[in-house]
């Protein structure tokens, strides 16, 4: 069993820098194991920020986010949170 | 041990002596010996180092979120990513059991990702800088070494440094620090012009003979000479002392017969700016807005803008604030707009000709912030258009401003119209300063770009270096030129280059007629000091007679006679 969920990107930074620092972070919060496809490669381990930078995913682009664990659909809400709040809100939502 | 002079470029006309502390925020390694290391001491080094660095991070989040905003405190948040990457742990982890000591399997185990990094496009690009930093922080904390504390440096400090960056500078405490020499830039580099924002000896573009001063050694930065003095010579070390000190005079300055001449700074950050108040600075003259956006992921928004205009109405209550709207392009390179590569950067799209093209919406974010701000500042605001080259941009500029006035009537923003000028830096410029005079407040003469245009000469270009003087009858007639376009239509016309710091010109620039003068803050109580000893009529003869000379020698000869010895 596993959730799968496709998102388009919102932050104007793309998956980089901070967006991509707290979309790692939160991904290492779950316990589920998360991956991320963009395009049509293999998807790859989400829970690196390595690997999540060298994708190279842009704003309104689309990634697919695969879930597979005990805490799967929640990690895949915060996770799509993340991808699609604006980077000035997500610098606020954390105070 | 014997005196050794090292050459580069003085950034600043000031002279310090101290003590070396060397800035290498890159550690060096040496070879392994061999690969024996005990995969479980080693592997114990590397965890502390890990945990080390990161509260090294979290606390230099915590300060630069403090000190100089938010956003600037983010790249911080990706390193604590990267310091915690499951790929590095892999890596460090494979290098450990062959046998490597820590320092070395992490520089293995960023290696790769280095690599791919760099072979991307764009932003991912970029993150390969990020990936360094935090390798070489983790080398740094493991060979030991404590990193140096740029803003809590011993009293006397002469900082070297490969490069200093931003981030760098804005944590030098001017008081504490002698004066720095860098082994890479010029006298436009950030590094240079804030050391002249600040009065501070500084030398840059040493080459790699800098790395040769070792950490302790007591050096001369003489800023004018544009020379770094290894263990100087005792008249040396005296000579360094006897900075010429002119008195700072706050007020407002007149020539002798009562001339008003404003002298202002030119600032290129906010950091910049109580600097400038402190050496006498009427007002900012030049109020570069690139700072903004540079070193950073996506362009500030208008309120971010708007509270840093405000600041500097602030910091200079009285005085007037010239804000050049945002001019990149040229040697000026900004990530996120992804600017083309140009054959010829300088004669390419840069200043108003971006911000009329695809710029549009920096401009017009950049102009609400700007009108907004105006409405706070009793008149004082004005903003000024780089690059113009026709009247027709001028009217797409101006037309801009007023699409945003009524915007901001709409929403029922408070706003305000500043004072709108057009800087003069193209030969355009000056044949059609009628026509733009005609419909501005003022007009503002930027003589590094003006020169550079009208010599055809390239800034940045070392063989051509002599055909850029200003003082040239060429440049002289361009600036006479809109002078007198700019007063026959009750404008006012200042200067902004670097031309307009030099106090043995000043006699002669207020004989061509210039109301303003703005210059780096460190040359202000020059300025001022040669400002009050000009009368305007024998400024006006020395003018009339540079602008018939043929050559810059003849008007290097016609300042010397007239002259007095300072």
């Amino acid at each position: 069993m596993s959730s799968e969920r496709t998102v388009t990107i919102v932050p104007e930074a793309g998956l980089h820098a901070r967006p991509a620092a707290k979309f790692v972070e939160t991904v290492n919060e779950h316990d589920s194991d998360v991956r991320i496809g963009y395009g049509d490669d293999e998807p790859i381990s989400a829970g690196s920020m390595i690997a999540v930078t060298s994708l190279g995913a842009e704003s309104g682009e689309d990634v697919r986010l695969i879930a597979d664990g005990p805490d799967e659909e929640a990690a895949l809400d915060a996770l799509e949170r993340v991808l699609t709040t604006p980077e000035d809100e997500l610098a606020d939502a954390e105070g | 041990m014997t005196e050794r002079t090292l050459t580069g470029t003085g950034a600043t006309p000031r002279s310090g002596v101290g003590t070396v502390v060397w800035y290498s925020p890159d550690a060096d390694l040496p070879d392994p010996d061999e690969a024996t290391a005990d995969p479980d001491t080693e592997r114990r080094r590397f965890e502390d180092a890990r945990e080390t660095a990161r509260s090294e991070l979290e606390a230099e989040r915590e300060r630069t979120a403090e000190r100089v905003g938010d956003q600037e405190a983010e790249v911080f948040d990706a390193h604590l990513q990267f310091l915690a990457d499951p790929q590095i742990e892999d890596g460090v982890e494979g290098a450990l059991e062959d046998g490597l000591p820590a320092e070395h399997a992490v520089q293995r185990a960023f290696a790769d990702p280095i690599e791919q990094f760099e072979g991307m496009d764009g932003r991912t690009a970029e993150r390969a800088d990020d990936l360094r930093d935090v390798r070489d922080r983790l080398v740094r904390i493991l060979v030991g070494g404590d990193r140096v504390d740029l803003g809590d440096l011993p009293e006397g400090s002469v900082v070297l440094a490969e490069r200093l960056t931003p981030s760098d500078t804005a944590q030098l405490d001017p008081d504490r620090v002698a004066g720095f020499a860098t082994a890479t830039g010029g006298r436009t580099s950030h590094a240079a012009i804030f050391a002249r924002s600040l009065a501070l000896p500084a030398v840059v573009g040493v080459g790699d003979d800098l790395h040769d001063v070792d950490e302790g050694a007591t050096v001369v930065v003489d800023g004018e000479g544009g020379e770094l003095v290894v263990e100087p010579s005792d008249e040396r070390r005296e000579a360094a002392h006897e900075t010429h000190d002119v008195e700072i005079r706050e007020e407002a300055v007149t020539t002798a017969d009562g001339a008003e001449i404003e002298v202002a700074a030119n600032v290129g950050q906010p950091a910049e700016l109580e600097g400038a108040k402190a050496r006498g600075a009427d007002g900012v003259g030049l109020y570069r807005t690139e700072f903004l956006f540079l070193d950073r992921e996506t362009p500030p928004d208008e309120d971010e803008q708007y509270e840093t205009y405000l600041e500097a109405l602030e910091t200079f209550p009285d005085g007037r604030v010239v804000v050049r709207t945002l001019d990149i392009g040229g040697d000026k390179q900004i990530p996120y707009l992804e600017l083309p590569e140009e054959e010829n950067p300088f004669l390419g799209e840069r200043g108003i000709r971006r911000s009329l093209g695809p710029d549009a919406d920096l401009f017009e974010t950049q102009l609400r912030a700007l009108l907004r701000a105006a409405a706070d500042g009793d008149g004082r605001l004005a903003v000024m258009f780089p690059l113009v080259a026709t009247p027709e941009e001028l009217t797409a500029a101006l037309e801009t401003v007023d699409a945003v006035a009524d915007a901001l009537e709409d929403e029922g923003v408070d706003y305000a119209i500043p004072e709108l000028g057009v800087m003069i830096e193209t030969p355009g410029a000056v044949f059609t300063a009628p026509e733009l005079a005609e419909r501005v407040d003022f007009l503002s003469i930027g003589t590094n770009d003006l020169t550079q245009y009208v010599m055809a000469a390239a800034r940045e270009n070392e063989r051509v270096a002599e055909l850029r003087d200003p003082r040239h009858p060429a440049v002289l007639r361009a600036v006479a030129r809109a002078v007198e376009a700019a007063h026959e239509r009750d404008a006012w016309i200042g200067m902004c280059g670097e031309m307009a710091g030099d106090p043995e010109l000043t006699e002669l620039l207020v004989g061509l007629g210039l109301d303003e003068l703005s210059m780096s803050a460190v040359t202000v109580p020059d300025v001022k000091a040669a400002v009050e000893a000009t009368r305007t009529d024998e400024a006006a003869e020395l003018a009339s007679a540079a602008l018939e000379a043929a050559t810059g020698a003849q008007v290097t000869e016609r300042i010397e006679s007239t002259t007095p010895d300072q």
